[in-house]
């Protein structure tokens, strides 16, 4: 059998991250990505939160593909013909270096595994990895169609659907209620007319998201993110809900509804829809975290669980870069130890634990069953659009005074068993 | 007018194997489905009932989300990623 | 026998998006051109076959600032070894100055017998390159091929015609186009694709070729199709009613009915 140091399965941000660490110390390396290039399958929301990952591979992101820093945070919660949108400014997230970015993954994808050739690392397009081969519980290469290659560590990187891993006993196969559909349009419009629908200085981008009415009170949300020359626009759906739901839904109705709004329309008019994609996002939290190593294997990014959706924000890119990149640190440690089993890979759990990975995640770990509550999609979102519809009408009958205009709203929707519940709940979060 | 799901998928690049990477054990369907999940899961709009009432997928469409996959809870679905240079391809995303 | 294989890259076409009738071809990969993977293909079934000793892919590059990686597909694809000839000013060449690098590469490679190239590139398709190089070494060149066999100093191949087959044979050393009918051409596996790394690939300038940088013979004025109105008319009514309004117009507009 043909022999590497190490294989990388999938050439995404996880996989890639760690190929560009062992590739920069000298590791003999080898990435296999079943697309075109890297980023030809992948598909996220896109915003990469840049802050927790500068300080690793500092000299890469200067000259990265992103398309715009993010400089304005606004979330919209939504009402049957009602919302408000509020926007979160902080100094902290302009000051300095911008915290986060939009980016599109073919073209930054494609961008790292370039970085990732210049390091000398190999990395193989159009090769999907058919089995992950065992031999006495240990991970011992892949096979590819019917070549089979051996290594001395395989980094499993193969993105959400686990399929390589659950086939070889490391990992259960997701199941609908740990994970999430999302998808999305990406909408041509010219720079300027980008900057002047959402207030940005030239080359500043926002982040828009949406609660409430547009997914029918099913777990998730609307996003929209400004890129360089486009929008992403998409949905992002809980597939048990999705799944449950009996009235005749289609997953993919949502979007189309949502841009029907009155207040979207404006958002995309003129647009040129230039592409159509959609992803499962894990959504499972620590509790579904896999071993995450083993003899012969590390796991990392989307395959290990590593996504954190906190509400509005999904957060999964900073987490496969450095997940890659404690990987790679792990794989050098267990290299000049002579010891590729689950003892000699051991520290890469142990790093990722004093990380903000699995401290983040941790932290989050009552946010998915704290989310099933659907109130959370359905109630609060209304409820805040209503009491500021309410607050904001201006009519023909006498008016209330302000103050007892909100009372009441807040009494109705705000001050009941249920929420009074929710609000215990979310102390824990 | 919202644009037709079909129009939206025209504009990706798909690369067609010979052979389907989505089989459909329609017996499972059949016998032991009780929410028909594929129908009202997929993005991409890909599952329909043929005239003889049986599931199919046109999987040449398909985003390769997993969506159908992992919904599919009687696991009537044999479903892999095409091979080689096969599948959606996306340019942007 | 040794067989020399010119080979193209160019945008992968499928991958090509158009923007306000411009081609968008940034981030866009490149390929091998598909009936140059005939050729290949058609070159390593040779060797293998015993008929030939050695296959070397030669690839202009053409403006492919990738071109010595993609070029790698060719030699896991089965070929010995690869030549790119890089250099500046043949980033966007017509097809004599192409002719002219790719004779002198053959000139400088040395051995070979059998000159192999597909009928046309993916994406120009002018079909010329093959039969210049062939004038330029006064090769004997045989067009269409679909089938290419040699034996005994000569090439005998099959040309696909329009409602014929004709054999011709050529004596060695001969230039052969070849179209797509001649085979199917093999998609690597990871093994080879391992071993391609190691094979021998030298990048060549002009300058290594003796050449100085061509004045370019031809200037693209424009490729696009002429632009048509369309009468944006939309029938309503029933399947009947649409047939007929729409029948009426198309009469209207003098195409039906003349
Ligand atoms: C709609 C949506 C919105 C999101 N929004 C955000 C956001 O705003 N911010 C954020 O940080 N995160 C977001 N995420 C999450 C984020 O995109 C993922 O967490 C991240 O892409 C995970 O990276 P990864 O490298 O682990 O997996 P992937 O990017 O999925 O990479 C896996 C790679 O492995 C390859 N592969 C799989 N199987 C094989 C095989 N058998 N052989 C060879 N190759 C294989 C795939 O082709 C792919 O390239 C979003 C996700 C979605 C779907
Ligand atoms: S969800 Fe699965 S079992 Fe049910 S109809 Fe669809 S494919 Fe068949
Ligand atoms: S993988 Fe996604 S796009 Fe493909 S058929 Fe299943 S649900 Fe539809």
């Amino acid at each position: 059998m043909e022999r590497v140091e190490c294989i990388v399965v999938g050439g995404g941000l996880a996989g890639l991250s760690a190929a560009y660490g062992l590739a920069e110390a000298g590791v003999e390396v080898m990435v296999l990505e079943r697309g075109d290039y890297s980023g030809a399958k992948n598909v996220t929301g896109g915003r990469l939160y840049l802050k927790p990952i500068r300080d690793i591979y500092p000299e890469l992101w200067d000259e990265a593909p992103f398309e715009r820093p993010v400089a304005r945070e606004l979330v919209t919660m939504m009402a049957e013909g009602a919302h408000t949108t509020v926007e979160i400014a902080s100094d902290r997230f302009t000051a300095g270096a911008p915290q986060s970015y939009t980016v599109l993954r073919a073209r930054l994808d494609q961008w790292l595994a370039e970085k990732v050739m210049e390091k000398g690392a190999m990395v193989v397009p159009n090769m999907k990895v058919d089995e992950l081969l065992r031999e006495d519980g240990r991970v011992i290469g892949i096979r590819a169609g019917e070549d089979e290659i051996g290594a001395d560590v395989v980094v499993v990187a193969e993105g959400v659907l686990r399929l390589l891993s659950s086939a070889a006993g490391l990992a259960t196969q997701p199941k609908a209620r740990h994970h999430a559909l999302g998808y999305k349009e990406v909408i041509e419009l010219p720079p300027g007319v980008i900057e002047d629908r959402w207030h940005l200085n030239p080359g500043e981008g926002a982040a828009q998201l949406f609660m409430g009415e547009c997914t029918k009170g099913m777990m998730g949300g609307a996003f929209l993110y400004t890129n360089r020359e486009s929008i992403s626009l998409g949905i992002v759906v809980g597939m048990e809900d999705m799944r449950r739901r009996r009235d005749g839904t289609e997953s993919w109705q949502l979007l189309d509804e949502f841009k029907e709004l009155p207040q979207i329309r404006p958002l995309v008019a003129g647009g040129t829809v230039a592409e159509y994609s959609a992803h499962a996002i894990p959504e499972g939290g620590i509790s579904q975290v896999p071993r995450l190593a083993g003899d012969g294997y590390l796991v990392a990014g989307d395959a290990a669980g590593f996504c954190l959706n906190a509400l509005v924000t999904v957060r999964g890119m900073d987490f496969a870069v450095a997940a890659g990149h404690l990987a790679a640190e792990a794989i050098k440690r267990a290299k000049a130890a002579g010891d590729f089993s689950a003892a000699g890979l051991a520290s890469y759990e142990g790093s990722l634990r004093s990380s903000f990975v699995l401290r983040d995640l941790e932290t989050a770990r009552t946010i998915p069953s704290f989310m099933e509550n659907p109130r959370l999609f359905t109630h609060y979102p209304r409820a805040v659009a209503r009491l500021l519809e309410s607050v904001y009408t201006v009519d023909e009958r006498p008016q209330d005074g302000l103050v007892k205009k909100a009372w009441k709203s807040v009494r109705r929707d705000f001050l009941n068993v249920a929420t009074v519940k929710d609000a215990w709940s979310a102390r824990r979060i | 007018m919202p644009m037709k799901i079909d129009a939206k998928l025209g504009l990706d690049v798909f690369k067609l194997d010979k052979e389907p990477h989505i089989v459909i054990d329609t017996e499972v369907c059949n016998t032991v489905c009780t929410d028909d999940a594929c129908l009202y899961v997929c993005p991409a709009d890909l599952y329909e009932r043929d005239d003889q009432g049986r599931m199919t997928v046109n999987w040449e469409g398909c985003l390769e989300c997993g969506t159908c996959l992992i919904c599919c809870d009687p696991r009537a679905l044999s479903w892999k990623y095409p091979g080689g240079p096969y599948g959606v391809q996306y340019r942007m995303s | 026998m040794d067989i020399v294989v010119c080979v193209k890259t160019n945008p992968d076409l499928e991958m090509v998006r158009v923007k306000d009738r411009v081609a968008q071809t940034e981030g866009v990969p490149y390929k091998i051109g598909d009936l140059e993977k005939n050729a290949l293909e058609a070159a390593v079934a040779l060797r293998e076959a015993g008929a030939a000793a050695k296959v070397t892919a030669l690839c202009l590059a053409e403006g492919n600032r990738k071109a010595a990686e993609d070029i790698k597909t060719a030699l896991a694809m089965g070929a010995d070894e690869a030549v790119v000839v890089d250099d500046p000013a043949l980033a966007d060449p017509d097809e004599a100055a192409v002719a002219a690098a790719l004779a002198a590469a053959v000139k400088k490679i040395g051995a070979c017998d059998l000159l192999l190239f597909g009928e046309g590139s993916s994406d120009n398709y002018t079909g010329q390159v093959g039969a210049r190089v062939a004038e330029l070494l006064g090769l004997p060149q045989i067009g269409y091929a679909r089938k290419v066999e040699a034996a005994d100093g000569a090439v005998r191949c099959e040309r696909s015609m329009d409602d014929m087959i004709e054999t011709v044979e050529a004596p060695l050393p001969a230039a052969v186009t070849v179209v797509s009918e001649i085979n199917e051409p093999r998609i690597p596996g990871l093994m080879q694709i391992m071993k391609a790394k190691s094979k021998p690939l030298q990048v060549w300038s002009l300058a290594d070729l003796g050449l100085e940088a061509p004045a370019p013979v031809r200037e693209i004025v424009s490729n696009l199709a002429k632009e048509q109105d369309r009468k944006h008319i939309v029938f309503e009514g029933t399947a009947a009613e649409q047939a007929d309004a729409f029948v009426d117009a198309l009469t209207r507009e003098g195409v039906l009915g003349r």
